[in-house]
Protein backbone atom coordinates (compact mmCIF):
# COMPACT_ATOMS: atom_id res chain seq x y z
CA UNK A 1 0.00 0.00 0.00
CA UNK A 2 1.14 3.50 -0.55
CA UNK A 3 2.78 5.23 2.08
CA UNK A 4 -0.75 8.01 1.42
CA UNK A 5 -3.08 5.11 1.59
CA UNK A 6 -1.59 4.05 5.06
CA UNK A 7 -1.82 7.49 6.29
CA UNK A 8 -5.34 8.04 5.37
CA UNK A 9 -6.27 4.50 7.32
CA UNK A 10 -4.22 5.45 10.42
CA UNK A 11 -6.23 8.91 10.57
CA UNK A 12 -9.56 7.10 9.89
CA UNK A 13 -8.70 4.37 12.28
CA UNK A 14 -7.73 7.42 15.08
CA UNK A 15 -11.43 8.85 14.36
CA UNK A 16 -13.22 5.39 15.18
CA UNK A 17 -11.46 5.37 18.60
CA UNK A 18 -11.94 8.77 19.19
CA UNK A 19 -15.68 7.38 19.25
CA UNK A 20 -15.61 4.51 20.87
CA UNK A 21 -13.90 5.94 23.93
CA UNK A 22 -16.24 8.49 23.83
CA UNK A 23 -19.27 6.02 23.85
CA UNK A 24 -17.68 3.58 26.58
CA UNK A 25 -17.26 6.53 28.73
CA UNK A 26 -21.14 7.33 28.18
CA UNK A 27 -22.35 3.94 28.29
CA UNK A 28 -20.53 4.12 32.23
CA UNK A 29 -22.29 7.24 33.06
CA UNK A 30 -25.74 5.48 32.19
CA UNK A 31 -24.36 2.27 33.67
CA UNK A 32 -24.27 4.20 37.28
CA UNK A 33 -27.25 5.78 36.35
CA UNK A 34 -29.40 2.62 35.81
CA UNK A 35 -27.73 0.73 39.06
CA UNK A 36 -29.30 3.20 41.12
CA UNK A 37 -32.44 2.59 39.51
CA UNK A 38 -32.43 -0.73 40.66
CA UNK A 39 -31.36 0.23 43.90
CA UNK A 40 -34.47 2.41 44.25
CA UNK A 41 -36.54 -0.46 43.48
CA UNK A 42 -35.42 -2.46 46.69
CA UNK A 43 -37.44 -0.81 49.38
CA UNK A 44 -40.76 -0.30 46.83
CA UNK A 45 -40.58 -4.44 46.28
CA UNK A 46 -39.21 -4.88 50.31
CA UNK A 47 -42.86 -2.94 51.73
CA UNK A 48 -44.99 -5.06 49.59
CA UNK A 49 -43.64 -7.77 50.76
CA UNK A 50 -43.91 -6.47 54.23
CA UNK A 51 -47.76 -6.00 53.60
CA UNK A 52 -48.80 -9.23 51.64
CA UNK A 53 -46.91 -11.01 54.88
CA UNK A 54 -49.46 -8.95 57.12
CA UNK A 55 -52.56 -9.10 55.18
CA UNK A 56 -51.96 -13.10 54.30
CA UNK A 57 -51.69 -13.31 58.54
CA UNK A 58 -54.99 -11.52 59.10
CA UNK A 59 -56.74 -13.18 56.29
CA UNK A 60 -55.23 -16.71 57.57
CA UNK A 61 -54.78 -17.94 54.18
CA UNK A 62 -53.76 -16.38 50.89
CA UNK A 63 -56.87 -16.51 48.64
CA UNK A 64 -57.03 -18.69 45.14
CA UNK A 65 -56.02 -16.65 42.78
CA UNK A 66 -56.16 -17.57 39.01
CA UNK A 67 -52.62 -16.83 38.33
CA UNK A 68 -51.25 -18.82 41.77
CA UNK A 69 -53.07 -22.13 40.43
CA UNK A 70 -51.44 -24.35 37.61
CA UNK A 71 -53.57 -25.28 34.65
CA UNK A 72 -54.90 -28.60 33.96
CA UNK A 73 -52.48 -28.80 30.87
CA UNK A 74 -49.62 -26.96 29.54
CA UNK A 75 -50.89 -26.66 25.47
CA UNK A 76 -49.48 -22.78 25.13
CA UNK A 77 -46.27 -21.47 26.16
CA UNK A 78 -45.73 -17.39 26.75
CA UNK A 79 -42.15 -16.45 25.93
CA UNK A 80 -41.48 -12.84 27.10
CA UNK A 81 -37.72 -11.97 25.57
CA UNK A 82 -36.47 -8.99 26.69
CA UNK A 83 -33.93 -7.14 24.55
CA UNK A 84 -33.45 -3.54 23.33
CA UNK A 85 -33.97 -1.11 20.73
CA UNK A 86 -30.28 -0.57 19.66
CA UNK A 87 -27.55 -2.80 18.64
CA UNK A 88 -24.04 -2.20 19.36
CA UNK A 89 -23.42 -4.29 22.50
CA UNK A 90 -21.72 -7.31 21.78
CA UNK A 91 -23.75 -10.43 21.92
CA UNK A 92 -26.27 -8.75 23.95
CA UNK A 93 -29.53 -9.13 22.26
CA UNK A 94 -29.04 -12.39 20.03
CA UNK A 95 -28.03 -14.54 22.99
CA UNK A 96 -31.47 -13.81 24.39
CA UNK A 97 -33.17 -14.49 21.05
CA UNK A 98 -31.49 -17.45 21.04
CA UNK A 99 -32.22 -18.79 24.51
CA UNK A 100 -35.69 -17.73 24.00
CA UNK A 101 -36.20 -19.56 20.47
CA UNK A 102 -34.25 -22.42 21.76
CA UNK A 103 -36.40 -22.99 24.67
CA UNK A 104 -39.68 -22.50 22.14
CA UNK A 105 -38.16 -24.77 19.93
CA UNK A 106 -38.19 -27.54 22.92
CA UNK A 107 -41.44 -26.62 23.84
CA UNK A 108 -42.69 -27.10 20.29
CA UNK A 109 -40.85 -31.02 20.16
CA UNK A 110 -43.00 -31.72 23.06
CA UNK A 111 -46.05 -30.62 21.08
CA UNK A 112 -47.20 -27.47 22.94
CA UNK A 113 -47.59 -24.34 20.84
CA UNK A 114 -45.68 -21.29 21.47
CA UNK A 115 -46.16 -17.23 21.65
CA UNK A 116 -43.66 -14.95 21.60
CA UNK A 117 -43.99 -10.81 23.68
CA UNK A 118 -40.68 -8.83 22.48
CA UNK A 119 -40.05 -5.82 24.54
CA UNK A 120 -37.08 -4.20 22.38
CA UNK A 121 -37.49 -3.52 18.40
CA UNK A 122 -34.19 -6.19 18.27
CA UNK A 123 -36.74 -8.53 19.52
CA UNK A 124 -39.66 -7.83 17.75
CA UNK A 125 -37.60 -7.54 14.18
CA UNK A 126 -36.17 -10.76 14.87
CA UNK A 127 -39.21 -12.65 15.43
CA UNK A 128 -40.65 -10.95 12.45
CA UNK A 129 -37.74 -12.27 10.33
CA UNK A 130 -38.22 -15.80 11.48
CA UNK A 131 -41.77 -15.41 10.71
CA UNK A 132 -43.10 -15.91 14.60
CA UNK A 133 -44.74 -12.39 14.95
CA UNK A 134 -44.76 -11.78 18.57
CA UNK A 135 -48.00 -11.28 20.04
CA UNK A 136 -47.17 -7.96 22.56
CA UNK A 137 -44.65 -5.84 21.03
CA UNK A 138 -43.68 -3.29 23.87
CA UNK A 139 -40.71 -0.78 22.71
CA UNK A 140 -39.57 2.77 22.86
CA UNK A 141 -38.42 2.59 26.14
CA UNK A 142 -35.57 0.25 26.87
CA UNK A 143 -33.46 3.40 27.47
CA UNK A 144 -35.43 4.52 30.95
CA UNK A 145 -38.03 1.76 31.64
CA UNK A 146 -41.17 3.02 33.44
CA UNK A 147 -42.71 0.84 36.41
CA UNK A 148 -45.96 1.65 33.71
CA UNK A 149 -44.19 -0.04 30.72
CA UNK A 150 -43.84 -3.27 32.92
CA UNK A 151 -46.85 -2.72 33.90
CA UNK A 152 -48.60 -2.97 30.37
CA UNK A 153 -46.77 -6.50 29.74
CA UNK A 154 -47.49 -7.51 33.08
CA UNK A 155 -51.47 -7.15 32.09
CA UNK A 156 -51.15 -8.64 28.56
CA UNK A 157 -49.09 -11.85 30.09
CA UNK A 158 -51.53 -12.56 33.14
CA UNK A 159 -55.10 -11.21 31.24
CA UNK A 160 -53.90 -14.43 28.14
CA UNK A 161 -53.29 -16.59 31.33
CA UNK A 162 -56.29 -15.81 33.27
CA UNK A 163 -57.97 -16.20 30.27
CA UNK A 164 -56.65 -19.31 29.44
CA UNK A 165 -55.24 -18.20 26.42
CA UNK A 166 -51.52 -19.58 27.78
CA UNK A 167 -50.74 -22.24 30.27
CA UNK A 168 -47.76 -21.13 31.58
CA UNK A 169 -45.25 -17.40 30.87
CA UNK A 170 -41.70 -17.47 30.77
CA UNK A 171 -39.61 -14.65 30.61
CA UNK A 172 -35.77 -14.24 29.52
CA UNK A 173 -33.40 -11.66 30.21
CA UNK A 174 -29.91 -10.68 30.89
CA UNK A 175 -29.51 -10.08 34.16
CA UNK A 176 -27.45 -7.69 35.43
CA UNK A 177 -24.40 -8.86 38.05
CA UNK A 178 -21.93 -6.80 37.05
CA UNK A 179 -20.38 -3.99 34.48
CA UNK A 180 -18.25 -6.72 33.17
CA UNK A 181 -20.62 -9.98 34.06
CA UNK A 182 -24.47 -10.37 32.29
CA UNK A 183 -25.86 -13.63 32.57
CA UNK A 184 -28.94 -15.02 30.39
CA UNK A 185 -31.57 -15.78 32.75
CA UNK A 186 -34.83 -17.93 32.41
CA UNK A 187 -37.51 -17.61 34.93
CA UNK A 188 -40.97 -18.75 35.18
CA UNK A 189 -43.90 -15.80 35.85
CA UNK A 190 -47.34 -17.58 35.91
CA UNK A 191 -48.46 -19.24 37.03
CA UNK A 192 -46.78 -17.62 40.60
CA UNK A 193 -45.75 -19.64 43.47
CA UNK A 194 -47.46 -18.87 46.78
CA UNK A 195 -43.76 -19.50 48.25
CA UNK A 196 -42.30 -16.71 45.82
CA UNK A 197 -44.74 -14.57 47.46
CA UNK A 198 -44.39 -15.53 51.52
CA UNK A 199 -40.51 -16.24 51.18
CA UNK A 200 -39.09 -13.68 53.33
CA UNK A 201 -35.99 -11.72 52.75
CA UNK A 202 -33.09 -10.68 55.11
CA UNK A 203 -33.80 -7.13 56.67
CA UNK A 204 -37.78 -7.44 56.52
CA UNK A 205 -38.18 -10.29 59.13
CA UNK A 206 -38.88 -8.03 62.16
CA UNK A 207 -42.16 -8.87 63.22
CA UNK A 208 -44.60 -5.98 64.66
CA UNK A 209 -46.85 -8.57 66.50
CA UNK A 210 -50.08 -6.03 66.72
CA UNK A 211 -51.67 -7.29 63.63
CA UNK A 212 -54.63 -7.90 65.84
CA UNK A 213 -55.25 -4.15 65.94
CA UNK A 214 -54.92 -3.13 62.40
CA UNK A 215 -58.11 -1.63 60.34
CA UNK A 216 -57.87 -3.09 57.23
CA UNK A 217 -59.38 -1.02 53.93
CA UNK A 218 -60.86 -3.14 52.21
CA UNK A 219 -60.74 -6.64 53.92
CA UNK A 220 -57.55 -8.28 53.80
CA UNK A 221 -58.14 -10.86 51.33
CA UNK A 222 -59.82 -8.18 48.97
CA UNK A 223 -56.14 -6.24 49.49
CA UNK A 224 -54.12 -9.78 48.95
CA UNK A 225 -55.66 -10.02 45.29
CA UNK A 226 -54.52 -6.96 43.89
CA UNK A 227 -51.28 -6.93 46.03
CA UNK A 228 -50.40 -10.82 44.77
CA UNK A 229 -50.06 -9.61 40.42
CA UNK A 230 -47.78 -6.80 41.62
CA UNK A 231 -45.66 -9.52 42.01
CA UNK A 232 -45.40 -10.05 38.43
CA UNK A 233 -45.34 -6.80 37.74
CA UNK A 234 -42.10 -6.20 39.67
CA UNK A 235 -40.21 -9.15 38.62
CA UNK A 236 -40.89 -7.30 35.30
CA UNK A 237 -39.87 -4.78 36.03
CA UNK A 238 -36.72 -5.65 37.91
CA UNK A 239 -35.86 -7.60 34.30
CA UNK A 240 -35.81 -4.39 32.42
CA UNK A 241 -33.99 -2.39 34.58
CA UNK A 242 -31.84 -5.21 34.50
CA UNK A 243 -31.67 -5.69 31.28
CA UNK A 244 -30.95 -1.83 30.85
CA UNK A 245 -27.88 -2.11 33.45
CA UNK A 246 -26.81 -4.89 31.36
CA UNK A 247 -26.91 -3.36 28.30
CA UNK A 248 -25.01 -0.52 29.29
CA UNK A 249 -22.34 -3.01 30.82
CA UNK A 250 -22.07 -4.85 27.41
CA UNK A 251 -21.65 -1.66 25.30
CA UNK A 252 -19.09 -0.31 27.69
CA UNK A 253 -17.06 -3.52 27.37
CA UNK A 254 -17.91 -3.93 23.72
CA UNK A 255 -16.58 -0.55 23.57
CA UNK A 256 -13.43 -0.62 25.47
CA UNK A 257 -12.53 -3.87 23.28
CA UNK A 258 -13.23 -1.65 20.32
CA UNK A 259 -10.87 1.00 21.42
CA UNK A 260 -8.53 -1.52 22.22
CA UNK A 261 -8.74 -3.59 18.75
CA UNK A 262 -8.35 0.48 17.38
CA UNK A 263 -4.36 1.26 18.93
CA UNK A 264 -3.21 -2.70 17.86
CA UNK A 265 -4.54 -1.31 14.81
CA UNK A 266 -2.70 1.93 14.66
CA UNK A 267 0.68 0.25 15.79
CA UNK A 268 0.39 -2.22 12.72
CA UNK A 269 -0.37 0.64 10.57
CA UNK A 270 2.38 2.63 11.53
CA UNK A 271 4.61 -0.30 10.77
CA UNK A 272 3.13 -0.45 7.67
CA UNK A 273 3.84 2.97 7.16
CA UNK A 274 7.18 3.22 8.25
CA UNK A 275 8.11 -0.10 6.11
CA UNK A 276 6.62 1.82 3.07
CA UNK A 277 8.59 4.80 3.71
CA UNK A 278 11.54 3.20 3.87
CA UNK A 279 10.82 1.41 0.50
CA UNK A 280 10.12 4.57 -0.98
CA UNK A 281 13.33 5.52 -0.06
CA UNK A 282 15.03 2.59 -1.10
CA UNK A 283 13.82 2.71 -4.03
CA UNK A 284 14.60 6.53 -4.84
CA UNK A 285 18.58 5.81 -3.86
CA UNK A 286 18.68 2.67 -6.36
CA UNK A 287 17.32 4.62 -9.49
CA UNK A 288 19.93 7.63 -8.62
CA UNK A 289 22.50 5.36 -8.19
CA UNK A 290 21.42 3.24 -11.06
CA UNK A 291 21.75 6.34 -13.01
CA UNK A 292 24.93 7.52 -11.93
CA UNK A 293 26.04 4.50 -13.19
CA UNK A 294 24.61 4.86 -16.57
CA UNK A 295 26.91 7.73 -17.00
CA UNK A 296 30.01 6.57 -16.28
CA UNK B 1 -53.16 26.20 65.74
CA UNK B 2 -50.63 23.90 64.55
CA UNK B 3 -52.02 20.13 64.60
CA UNK B 4 -49.74 17.74 65.23
CA UNK B 5 -47.33 16.40 62.69
CA UNK B 6 -46.40 12.84 61.81
CA UNK B 7 -44.23 10.58 59.26
CA UNK B 8 -45.01 10.30 55.78
CA UNK B 9 -43.13 8.49 53.36
CA UNK B 10 -44.74 8.31 49.57
CA UNK B 11 -42.57 5.20 48.17
CA UNK B 12 -42.99 4.55 43.73
CA UNK B 13 -41.15 1.49 42.24
CA UNK B 14 -39.05 4.16 40.74
CA UNK B 15 -37.68 5.57 44.30
CA UNK B 16 -38.56 7.75 47.04
CA UNK B 17 -41.18 11.02 46.02
CA UNK B 18 -41.85 12.30 49.71
CA UNK B 19 -40.38 12.02 53.07
CA UNK B 20 -41.53 14.58 55.52
CA UNK B 21 -43.62 15.46 58.69
CA UNK B 22 -47.12 16.51 57.73
CA UNK B 23 -50.17 17.52 59.64
CA UNK B 24 -52.65 15.55 57.41
CA UNK B 25 -52.70 13.26 54.41
CA UNK B 26 -55.37 12.73 52.17
CA UNK B 27 -55.84 10.23 49.72
CA UNK B 28 -58.70 7.58 48.43
CA UNK B 29 -59.19 3.59 49.55
CA UNK B 30 -61.40 1.35 47.66
CA UNK B 31 -63.79 1.94 50.61
CA UNK B 32 -63.58 5.85 49.92
CA UNK B 33 -61.48 8.86 50.60
CA UNK B 34 -59.49 8.82 53.83
CA UNK B 35 -57.83 11.83 55.72
CA UNK B 36 -54.98 10.67 58.12
CA UNK B 37 -54.20 12.48 60.83
CA UNK B 38 -51.26 12.05 63.62
CA UNK B 39 -51.87 9.25 65.93
CA UNK B 40 -54.45 7.11 63.42
CA UNK B 41 -54.78 3.59 64.76
CA UNK B 42 -52.76 1.16 62.49
CA UNK B 43 -54.06 0.56 59.05
CA UNK B 44 -53.72 -1.29 55.87
CA UNK B 45 -55.40 0.34 52.81
CA UNK B 46 -56.27 -0.33 48.80
CA UNK B 47 -55.72 2.73 47.30
CA UNK B 48 -57.47 3.83 44.71
CA UNK B 49 -56.01 6.12 41.46
CA UNK B 50 -56.68 9.99 42.99
CA UNK B 51 -54.78 13.26 43.84
CA UNK B 52 -52.92 12.54 46.79
CA UNK B 53 -52.68 15.66 49.41
CA UNK B 54 -50.02 16.18 51.86
CA UNK B 55 -51.08 19.14 54.26
CA UNK B 56 -47.70 20.41 55.23
CA UNK B 57 -49.92 22.91 56.83
CA UNK B 58 -53.17 24.94 56.29
CA UNK B 59 -51.62 26.74 53.24
CA UNK B 60 -48.19 24.19 52.46
CA UNK B 61 -49.80 21.00 50.14
CA UNK B 62 -48.43 18.79 48.46
CA UNK B 63 -49.84 17.19 45.75
CA UNK B 64 -49.94 14.33 43.33
CA UNK B 65 -51.55 12.27 40.65
CA UNK B 66 -51.44 9.04 42.39
CA UNK B 67 -52.16 5.41 40.32
CA UNK B 68 -53.40 2.52 42.41
CA UNK B 69 -51.30 1.64 45.60
CA UNK B 70 -51.36 0.89 49.46
CA UNK B 71 -51.25 2.95 52.37
CA UNK B 72 -50.01 1.71 55.61
CA UNK B 73 -50.17 3.37 59.19
CA UNK B 74 -48.17 2.02 62.05
CA UNK B 75 -46.06 2.78 65.09
CA UNK B 76 -47.41 6.86 64.14
CA UNK B 77 -45.89 6.67 60.75
CA UNK B 78 -47.53 6.26 57.05
CA UNK B 79 -46.23 4.73 54.15
CA UNK B 80 -47.40 5.26 51.02
CA UNK B 81 -46.72 3.17 48.33
CA UNK B 82 -47.95 3.49 44.81
CA UNK B 83 -46.94 2.31 41.06
CA UNK B 84 -47.04 5.45 40.08
CA UNK B 85 -47.35 9.20 41.28
CA UNK B 86 -46.76 12.89 38.97
CA UNK B 87 -46.62 16.45 39.89
CA UNK B 88 -49.94 17.84 38.73
CA UNK B 89 -47.57 20.01 36.21
CA UNK B 90 -45.55 16.66 34.78
CA UNK B 91 -49.66 15.71 33.17
CA UNK B 92 -50.06 15.97 29.95
CA UNK B 93 -53.67 15.93 28.80
CA UNK B 94 -52.99 14.79 25.42
CA UNK B 95 -51.51 11.93 26.32
CA UNK B 96 -53.72 11.19 29.04
CA UNK B 97 -56.63 11.46 26.29
CA UNK B 98 -54.84 9.07 23.90
CA UNK B 99 -54.30 6.80 26.61
CA UNK B 100 -57.88 6.79 27.56
CA UNK B 101 -58.89 6.41 24.40
CA UNK B 102 -56.65 3.24 24.00
CA UNK B 103 -58.12 1.80 27.30
CA UNK B 104 -61.84 2.77 26.25
CA UNK B 105 -61.15 0.86 22.98
CA UNK B 106 -60.03 -2.03 24.74
CA UNK B 107 -63.25 -1.89 26.63
CA UNK B 108 -65.28 -2.01 24.18
CA UNK B 109 -63.33 -5.05 22.73
CA UNK B 110 -62.88 -7.10 24.86
CA UNK B 111 -65.70 -9.65 26.22
CA UNK B 112 -67.63 -9.03 29.73
CA UNK B 113 -66.05 -10.62 32.60
CA UNK B 114 -62.84 -11.55 31.70
CA UNK B 115 -59.24 -10.50 32.97
CA UNK B 116 -59.23 -7.97 29.92
CA UNK B 117 -62.24 -6.14 30.30
CA UNK B 118 -61.62 -5.82 33.96
CA UNK B 119 -57.94 -4.78 33.45
CA UNK B 120 -59.01 -2.01 30.50
CA UNK B 121 -61.52 -0.55 33.25
CA UNK B 122 -59.11 -0.19 35.53
CA UNK B 123 -56.88 1.82 32.88
CA UNK B 124 -59.99 3.73 31.82
CA UNK B 125 -60.42 5.04 35.78
CA UNK B 126 -56.88 5.70 36.16
CA UNK B 127 -56.91 7.73 33.19
CA UNK B 128 -59.79 9.76 34.01
CA UNK B 129 -58.76 10.29 37.24
CA UNK B 130 -55.41 11.48 35.69
CA UNK B 131 -57.08 13.56 33.22
CA UNK B 132 -59.46 15.24 35.57
CA UNK B 133 -56.27 16.19 38.18
CA UNK B 134 -54.53 17.75 34.76
CA UNK B 135 -57.08 19.45 33.99
CA UNK B 136 -57.29 21.35 37.36
CA UNK B 137 -60.40 19.91 38.91
CA UNK B 138 -58.69 17.56 41.45
CA UNK B 139 -60.19 14.31 42.36
CA UNK B 140 -62.20 14.41 44.98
Amino acid sequence: MAQRDVKNRIASVKNIEKITRAMEMVAAARLRRAEQRIAALRPYAGAIRRMTRQAAEAAENIPSLPILSEHESERTIAIVLVTRDRGLAGAFNSQILRAGLRAGAEHEEQGRSVVYYAAGRRGVSTLRFRKKDPVGEYVGFTDRPAYANARDIADDVMTAYVDGQVDRVEIFYNGYVSALTQEVRRETLLPLQQATILEASEGDDEDTGHHALVEYEPDPEEILRRLVPDYVEISIFRALLESTASEHGARMTAMRNASENAGELIEDLTLEMNRARQAEITQEIMEVVAGAESLT
Amino acid sequence: MAKTKFDVEVLTPEGELFHDEVEMLSTRTAVGSIGVLANHTPLLAMLDPTELRLYRSESDIVRFAQGEGYLQVADGRALVLVEEAHEPGELSASDLQERLRQAEQALSEAEENTEAARTALRDKRRWETFLRIAEGGGAH
